[in-house]
């Protein structure tokens, strides 16, 4: 890793976590919402970082845009005046704080144990110099099974919400 | 780039920020926002490793990730919708009604 690229990396990675926290930590729904744009963003400068260039348009497309512009809509029919005074954390949050730090432990763990080749780091991600077509060949080719079942699940997804929210006409 | 431990970790410290949130707020709205940072973290380490071992498959499969995650996020706000109408509330500790 050069130093720009280290310098580069440090500071999306510092995005992705802040944001993260702040999300985790906000006292208002409403902020973490725009503390979740905030993360999205860093984790796309990562993925321009891993030279992964369709995704991050995708992230920055799909997750800072459409979900969180989704969970706002739905937050904004909900009155929170009702769950105002509502206390943050759950009564077992110590238990929680523990689970997750014991994954996070378990998960440090099997980085450092983990070893991979990388011999052929950072080739073979483009066909001439296209991210979008390299990823277009493969999804086409290799994964046009499972792209199909994506969406069908995505249909499910939108056949089961209008299911869940549809009033009973009398 | 050679050395993907620093990549991971930042993945790995990202899931653990998410498990925090899913396991310790109270609020059913900031819980799925927090398993979206977590399956976003997940996905991370998917492209993470095609980066370092030279496939695209990693990133055709962050697609997929995205895909089953928006719909699990639309399913997940219905059920919020459903539940306040209900009970008139968004704490996750009020779920409880398969309990009793």
């Amino acid at each position: 890793m050069t130093s720009m690229e280290a310098i580069i990396f440090a500071i999306v990675s510092l995005i992705a976590v802040v944001g993260a926290l702040g999300l985790v930590f906000a006292k208002n729904p409403y902020h973490s919402a725009l503390w979740m744009v905030f993360s999205f963003v860093g984790l796309a400068g990562l993925l321009a970082l891993l030279e992964a260039y369709f995704l991050t348009v995708l992230q920055l497309i799909v997750y800072a845009g459409a979900i969180v512009v989704m969970i706002a809509f739905v937050m904004m029919t909900i009155d929170f005046r009702k769950v105002g005074g509502l206390s943050k954390f759950v009564p077992q949050w110590l238990w929680g704080l523990i689970i997750s730090f014991g994954i996070l432990i378990d998960l440090f763990i099997l980085a450092s144990k983990m070893k991979i080749d990388v011999s052929q780091s950072g080739k073979n991600l483009a066909i001439a110099g296209s991210n979008t077509k390299a990823l277009g060949m493969e999804l086409f080719t290799h994964y046009l099974f499972p792209f199909e079942l994506v969406a069908i699940i995505l249909l499910v997804a939108l056949i089961g919400v209008v299911v869940l929210t549809k009033r009973e006409i009398k | 780039m050679e050395n993907y431990v620093p990549f991971l970790m930042v993945a790995f410290i990202l899931f653990a920020i998410g498990a925090i949130g899913v396991l310790v707020r109270r609020n059913f709205f900031v819980v799925l926002m927090s398993l979206e940072i977590m399956i976003n973290s997940a996905g991370l380490v998917f492209v993470i490793l095609s980066y370092f071992s030279g496939t695209v498959s990693g990133q055709v499969f962050f697609i997929f990730v995205a895909a089953v995650a928006a719909s699990e996020t639309a399913v997940g706000l219905a059920i919020a919708v459903l539940m306040y109408r209900v009970r008139h509330t968004v704490d996750v500790t009020e779920f409880s009604m398969m309990k009793r």
